[in-house]
């Protein structure tokens, strides 16, 4: 990167846009009110890679990272993260405000599993929490419900058939 | 008859969980090694492995009738554990394992028939004065007659399949309309999950705890009940965290709730472990809800505040010994508390998480019991129940449980799936929960997260993924890995990454 001199702070944004700022080089070493607590990454044979902060160990796994977005999960929860320069900062605020089609609720499937039902129809009227498909995962019948008031637009739910977490079952236009 | 050799129709930690007390017993034990976990935990238990592996059947060996009754004629196991799930309430199987000369190690066939068809056992508790949710009388053949029925119960109503358990094959019913739409839904489900389409109504009990109790019984008539288990943590009817007692019960409705249990069993003259579940309203009354025909999954918390090895009377019982316990022997002393920690995404509605567990350490504490089938390198795989462990903690009571539970909670170590830890280390918090103040809705309704993270996890986590950005863009002596395809990073190339730093 050419630019890479000129870098003194970079920003990890937070998939709810929670901003964590940091000074270019890292420290090691992150101010709490008055205090510096230091952050070690460490791994060893018993517990793999790991973060020690205030003398407690917390496990974390990089879940995957495309280009300058990371998925971490850190003591059992995952945080998707991208990581900004001043610079890409600024140009994602200008995108951020053309962004948005309202009006289209896509329901997607919310874990993997098997559709036994698909309760509406194309170009019916749909209230909210009305149920669209049943959807079997694990042992579990889950109605998926309507998020909104509207018409059912498009149905790609088919019954019997295996659909993957975030696959899109319906899509709805909304009142 | 002495038992001499137990066959374990089962896997995972319930498979580790009998073999343990067989061998305490001095009885031999043979496991199963199937195709789809060959190298799993269970097998290291038993004394001898019946190999599995080359069957290709669509079906779980643990789910062939026909296969397990050969295996154990094969091995000379004269009796057969079935554990949970799987067989173990399949009166058919069981009497299959009589007819070979197998000691079925659970209730009588009998027993285990008439329990597991809802609609005899609901008529089974009227004629013997235990108390029930209104319902009706027997199986509803159509919408109209169902209509009819809900009509007169009073709406919610639920629809449950008449053979039935477990949460499978229920639908609430809050108006007419929800019933014409439903109904025949609730059939077909029940037709495919069970290849029985019987439904029948019940009235809906809106915000109940979920109250059940352990019965023991020998083959001599002797019945008596280990107390309560209180399993009001639950989603979509899983149960997810169980205690023995309950604070919801005083001695005065444990001793009726316990006769009730003890008189529901003595109805089908039951014998070996098994729970009787009811549901308890705000007011205090309770409805019997299924009597469960075999060993739980959260029987260990009954154990730790009983002393009972549970196991063991089931093997002691099942080769004719008689209970030697009577009612006023059982004393509960102290608080258990079990959390199940399943490869589940919390922050994904609870999702299944399969993977391999890379790393796995649990806290070493003679309060923390630990019930596991999984270790370092086990997979989570798909084709069985999500549990990785059962965190069981005592305490002197309810508040020593869930501060011990708190810590233990930070003390598990498990990489390599998700888990339901953040969920507990949330529960543990949850004023509520600490005051006893919760029904079976809790989770849909009290909780607007489903799991807790300290204040400062969020922002070490974004410190990681600079780092990482970091290493990866600006520094000319990082090693180049092309992340751009989104392909997962392996933890031995992470390992060599940080090592550089």
């Amino acid at each position: 990167m050419n630019d890479k001199l000129h870098i003194s702070r970079l920003f990890a944004l937070s998939s709810d846009n929670r901003k964590y700022s940091f000074s270019v080089p890292l420290k090691n070493k992150i101010r709490i009110g008055k205090r510096d607590y230091t952050v070690q990454l460490k791994s060893d044979d018993k517990y793999g890679t790991y973060i020690l902060w205030k003398n407690r160990r917390y496990p974390l796994e990089v879940v995957r990272s495309r280009q300058n977005k990371y998925e971490i999960l850190f003591n059992d929860i995952s945080y998707i993260f991208t990581v900004e320069t001043p610079f890409s900062l600024q140009r994602m605020k200008v995108i951020n405000t053309r962004k948005g089609k309202p009006g289209l609720a896509s329901v997607k499937a919310p874990m993997p599993g098997k559709l036994l039902d698909v309760l509406v129809r194309e170009g019916a009227p749909i209230l909210r929490g009305e149920p669209l498909v049943i959807l079997e995962a694990m042992k579990m019948q889950n109605e998926i419900q309507s998020p909104v008031n509207g018409t059912i637009l498009k149905i790609h739910a088919r019954p019997n058939t295996n659909v993957m977490k975030d696959d899109v079952l319906v899509e709805i236009k909304a009142d | 008859m002495k038992i001499r050799k137990i066959l374990i129709a089962n896997r995972g930690e319930i498979a580790v969980r009998i073999m343990k007390t067989a061998k305490k017993m001095k009885i031999l034990t043979v496991a199963v090694r199937t195709a789809a976990e060959p190298d799993a935990m269970y097998l290291s238990f038993a004394d001898e492995i019946y190999d599995n592996t080359d069957d290709n059947s669509e079906i779980p060996v643990f789910l062939d009738i026909e296969k397990i009754i050969a295996i154990a004629l094969k091995t000379g196991a004269d009796a057969l554990h079935p554990g949970y799930g799987f067989l173990a309430e399949n009166a058919y199987f069981a009497q299959k394992c009589l007819d070979n000369k197998i000691i079925f190690i659970g209730p009588s066939p009998d027993a285990i028939y008439k329990m597991g068809n809802k609609t005899i056992a609901r008529k089974l508790a009227i004629q013997n004065g235990i108390p029930l949710a209104m319902g009706s009388e027997g199986n509803i053949g159509d919408e109209e007659e169902a209509l009819t029925v809900a009509e007169k119960i009073g709406y919610p109503v639920i629809i449950k399949a008449a053979s039935g358990g477990g949460g499978r094959g229920m639908r609430i019913v809050r108006d007419p309309s929800e019933m014409i739409k439903m109904f025949p839904i609730a059939r077909r489900e029940a037709e495919k999950a069970f290849k029985d389409p019987s439904v029948f109504i019940e009235k809906y009990i809106e915000n109940p705890k979920h109250i059940e109790f352990q019965i023991l019984g020998d083959k001599k008539g002797n019945i008596i009940h280990l107390g309560e288990r209180e399993c009001s943590i639950q989603r979509k009817h899983q149960k997810l965290l169980e205690e023995a007692p309950s604070c919801a019960l005083d001695n005065a409705l444990r001793k009726k709730m316990g006769n009730m249990a003890v008189r529901i069993a003595r109805a089908v003259k039951y014998y070996s472990a098994g729970t009787v579940e009811f549901l308890l309203d705000s007011d205090k009354n309770f409805y019997f809800m299924e009597m469960n025909t075999r060993i739980q999954v959260e029987h260990p918390v009954t154990e730790l505040v009983t002393g009972i090895d549970l196991i063991e009377k089931q093997i002691r019982i099942a080769g004719g010994e008689s209970l030697n316990l009577k009612q006023e022997d059982i004393r509960i002393k102290g608080w258990a508390i079990e959390c199940r920690i399943n490869a589940e995404d919390v922050q994904s509605g609870f999702a299944p998480s399969p993977g391999r567990i890379e790393k796995m350490s649990m806290p070493d504490y003679p309060c923390v019991r630990v019930d596991t089938g999984v270790r370092e390198g086990s997979v989570i795989v798909a084709n069985y129940d999500s549990m990785i462990a059962k965190l069981i903690i005592s305490g002197k009571d309810r508040k020593e449980a869930i501060t011990r539970c708190k810590m233990a909670l930070d003390k598990v170590w498990i990489k390599g799936a998700k888990t339901t830890l953040p969920f507990f280390r949330l529960l543990v918090r949850n004023q509520n929960f600490q005051n006893g103040n919760f029904t079976t809705a809790f989770i849909e309704k009290d909780l607007d997260q489903y799991y807790y993270n300290s204040e400062y996890e969020e922002m070490l986590a974004a410190w990681l993924a600079t780092k990482l950005f970091i290493e990866e863009n600006l520094q000319s002596n990082s090693i180049n890995v092309d992340f751009s395809d989104g392909k997962e990073m392996s933890p031995w190339l992470l390992n060599k990454r940080i090592n550089q730093f």
